[in-house]
């Protein structure tokens, strides 16, 4: 279990998690959502130790996670950032054999376990036929879903994804989505995802934390924490929430301008 | 993926080919089977053979180490930079080294020996001085890099300019310098590569064995981080090797300007991007460039022999221009 107590992370004056405490339930996939610094990005950096926490700790199963070496982190939990950028040339087989580095001796390389992880990783993200590809030729949807096959290659239980459908189309973030949630429910991981899109957070994740100004507005699952309410504290914003084929719509309000087309609304109410 | 692994293979045999072309090439007419025998079984009477191992193979070696680890220094530092412009030459390491071994000679009267240590630190200032700039000028919003280029190449004017006024200040001693400081191979410097050739070899050796972390550097310093990878311990090894390697070829032939920069572009289509190939092909790569160059400088305008240092910087220059134009005028995203 992943577990954030008190933690205060500020960049020079300016405060960016304020005695943030919040916890991670192992297998589930949650969803961090809040408006642009709110947070959410800094959050799974001060777990990775890329930033200084100025008070409070970060536990893995009870341990300070400050006090695991790079390896021992690498081995339990995984990180996708939000930029990726491969070098040329880098086949996607090779950028997956480098995710378990963690794993290797110093002199060595993979085992035939690590190769039958890559063939796995590879396999789940449907580019099983792919390796030998250099990683820089493939589309965005494609580029994306290598990086997802590297995380996953990793074999740590715990993953952190900043914005893994960013610069993805609509239909690529709904692909890398059921991508994402697959790692919970079929390979038993625990996933915490930095997600902009309030309706894909209640297509897909199990549970949600609302962020604003560095502190926890609202946090649970989905179906209990996402309403008018606790949107409109996160993200300062009048919004319609409303079930529509078993999941979660947030329609936010037009203030005045915009498109309103009321015939093709008298035809879908 | 099956294209490359002869890749080392081709280019092994490249420079063994080269070696011999820059063995044979030259005036008195010693042909390779002359060469071939002044290696197998040399006769301490014949002077072709004489020719071989005393005048041509001490260059040729030196050709070869310097090549080899201005490549090796080059590709470590494009993947650790994430720059395609990063290269000892671009970031401070040869001009520094360059103006440590005159400023020895002038002021301190440096031996011979004590020249080459003053190489290595003066490496090691040039680069940090670049690093120090480069911060100044706000590297860390660059995503492309740029300042960092900048400012290696505002460093090197201020150190190449202060190397050339201890060169002017002293007439005398400036037809010693000169030769050098343009970047030379000549055989009266064998003894400082017999002196530092172990550098050269630990530094390739070092760089061998980080060559996966380096590798996963080269994807970015937080993704690096979270596969695994101590990256200020990486990073920290991997330049100290990096610089004093180059800067002790620069101790034996001077501030070589092309191969550092250009054999990683040459050598990556083919070895790819992990290092752990990449390494061994830009070293055997950058080794028989620096052959033909050699052949090139001894043979071109014979019975003169030109500076190598000179026919390097002409080509570099070059694809120098190439390189900019590919990496910084494509479309953003193009050409990565």
């Amino acid at each position: 279990m992943l577990e954030l107590d008190q933690v205060a992370v500020s960049y020079g004056k300016a405060p960016v998690l304020a005695d943030l405490s919040v916890r991670f339930a192992p297998g589930r996939l949650t969803a961090l959502v809040g408006p642009n610094g709110s947070g959410k990005s800094t959050l799974l950096k001060a777990v990775m130790g890329f930033l200084p926490v100025q008070s409070g700790t970060i536990t893995l199963d009870g341990r300070p996670i400050r006090t695991l070496a790079r390896r021992a982190l690498a081995r339990r939990v995984a990180y996708l950032p939000q930029e990726n950028r491969c070098p040329d040339y880098m086949t996607l087989g090779e950028l997956v054999e480098l995710a378990g580095y963690a794993r290797y001796s110093l002199m060595g390389g993979p085992s035939d376990r690590d190769r039958a992880l890559f063939r796995d990783a590879l396999e789940t993200v449907g580019l099983a036929d792919m390796a030998h590809r250099p990683v820089n030729a493939l589309s965005g949807g494609q580029k994306q879903r290598a990086w997802i096959a590297m995380v996953l290659a990793q074999d740590a239980e715990i993953v952190l994804m900043d914005e893994p459908v960013n610069h993805l189309d609509v239909k690529y973030q709904y692909a890398v989505m059921d991508l994402v949630r697959s790692l919970t429910r079929d390979h038993g991981r625990t996933v915490i995802a930095v997600l902009h899109d309030m309706n894909l957070t209640s297509a897909y994740a199990d549970d949600v934390v609302m962020l604003r100004g560095g502190r926890v507005v609202a946090a649970g699952p989905v179906a209990q924490t996402v309403d008018a309410d606790s949107v409109s504290r996160t993200f300062d914003l009048e919004a319609d929430i409303f079930v529509r084929d078993g999941r979660l719509v947030c329609l936010p309000r037009l203030a005045g301008t915009g498109t309103r087309l009321p015939e093709v609304r008298a035809r879908t109410a | 993926m099956s294209l490359r692994v002869p890749v080392l293979a081709v280019a092994a045999l490249g420079l063994g080919l080269s070696l011999i072309a820059n063995l044979s090439a030259g005036p008195g007419g010693i042909g390779p089977g002359a060469v071939w025998e002044a290696l197998i079984r040399f006769e301490p009477e014949s002077y072709d053979h004489a020719v071989v191992a005393f005048q041509r193979l001490p260059r040729a070696v030196i050709a070869i180490y310097m090549g080899a680890v201005m490549a090796v220094s080059g590709t470590v530092l494009q993947a650790l930079m994430r720059n395609p412009l990063a290269s000892p030459a671009t970031l401070g390491i040869n001009s520094g080294a360059a103006l440590a071994v005159l400023a020895g000679a002038y002021l301190l009267d440096l031996g011979i020996e004590t020249q080459g240590v003053a190489a290595l630190a003066g490496g090691t200032a040039g680069f940090l001085a670049v690093l120090w700039v480069a911060r100044l000028a706000g590297l860390s919003r660059d995503p492309r890099g740029l300042s960092l280029i900048l400012a290696g190449a505002l460093v090197s004017m201020f150190l190449t300019g202060m190397a050339n006024a201890f060169l002017l200040a002293d007439p005398v001693r400036r037809t010693d310098f000169l030769g050098w400081v343009t970047g030379n191979i000549n055989h009266v410097y064998a003894e400082r590569l017999y002196d530092f050739w172990w550098i050269g070899a630990a530094s390739f050796g070092l760089l061998m064995a980080l060559a996966r972390p380096l590798t996963l550097i080269a994807l970015g310093r937080e993704k690096a981080a979270s596969a695994g990878v101590n990256v200020p311990r990486v990073r920290g090894l991997a330049l100290a090797a990096v610089v004093l390697g180059a800067s002790s070829a620069v101790a034996v032939c001077g501030p070589v300007a092309f191969i550092g920069l250009v054999v990683p572009h040459m050598v990556r289509p083919f070895a790819g991007a992990g290092l752990a190939r990449a390494l061994p092909a830009a070293a055997l790569t950058g080794a028989a460039l620096c052959l033909w160059a050699d052949l090139v400088a001894r043979t071109a305008f014979a019975p003169h022999v030109v500076h190598t240092g000179l026919i390097l910087d002409v080509v570099g220059g070059l694809v120098f221009a190439v390189i900019v134009r590919r990496v910084y005028l494509a479309p953003a995203g193009a050409a990565r």
